[in-house]
């Protein structure tokens, strides 16, 4: 086991991906509800605190989609997956494409300086919460967080 | 003539019930021959039973995963002596130890998980 060698880097006893994947579950979910609490309460500094942590979730996404693509194509050798993987890649690119969305929302908003954000974007918010908790059960039931050890 | 028939009935009868003996004897040695040549390893709860596993040269151990995960079975050398498909509940994988020594492997999908089959 060589300590510079990608493969090793991504799955040495842990994967990376089962790492990373926390930062954007958990930026995203308060993100969301900073911008729940935004609408109820009309703050501006709490939509500005939802907009900075969807942004940063959004961003996140981007290494945890490698890493697992990784994980599969060379742990697994880009076998056909099924059951609970399979699922578990399906509700991940769908958690991803839905935490863009909602970030992109945000941001065209922003952009063109809109005062209010569309209201359709909070059933998108919070279907894309559940998504995304789905694929974190899925995904931590395949890594076992339950199991011995 | 009666007495003729009831001698051929007596023999046929006599071979037809060794014959079955015979078939009988014969399946339980293959059994025991098969017994003798196939190991299970149980994958449940996230590990492997037993952990170490010895048997002797031309044993194929067979690797079933019991549990609700999907696993893998990954030799850990290189490049890999062995390695299966991903298990789902119920699936198997196995493989023949042709030559002795000691094969450590490991699940791909949860590397805590690893065991040992020794061959001498």
């Amino acid at each position: 086991m060589h300590p510079f060698d990608i493969k090793t880097v991504l799955f040495a006893k842990h994967s990376q991906h089962v790492v990373l994947i926390h930062f954007p579950i958990a930026l995203f979910i308060i993100g969301v509800l900073f911008d729940f609490l935004a609408q109820w309460k009309k703050q501006r500094l709490l939509a500005a605190a939802a907009y900075y942590n969807l942004l940063v979730a959004a961003i996140a996404t981007v290494p945890v989609v490698v890493t697992g693509i990784l994980a599969w194509q060379w742990e697994l050798e880009g076998q056909k997956l099924k059951g609970i993987l399979l699922m578990h890649l399906v509700m991940g690119c769908l958690s991803t494409v839905l935490i863009w969305v909602v970030w992109f929302i945000h941001t065209r908003t922003r952009r063109k300086q809109q005062e209010v954000l569309p209201g359709y974007r909070l059933p998108i918010e919070a279907v894309a919460v559940v998504i995304v908790a789905l694929t974190g059960h899925l995904g931590g039931f395949l890594s076992g967080v339950n199991g011995p050890g | 003539m009666r007495r003729s028939v009831s001698i051929a009935g007596l023999a046929a009868a006599l071979v037809l019930g060794i014959g079955v003996w015979g078939t009988g004897q014969k399946g339980s040695v293959t059994s025991a021959q098969e017994k003798m040549s196939t190991m299970e390893v149980r994958i449940d709860n996230f590990s492997f039973g037993p952990v170490a596993l010895t048997v002797p040269v031309g044993t194929t151990v067979i690797w079933t995963n019991r549990d609700d995960i999907p696993h893998t079975v990954v030799s850990t050398d290189d490049p890999k002596t062995f390695k299966s498909k991903v298990l789902d509940t119920d699936e198997k994988f196995s493989f023949s130890f042709s030559k002795a020594g000691t094969y450590p492997y490991f699940c791909s999908i949860h590397p805590k998980m690893t065991g040992k089959v020794i061959v001498q």
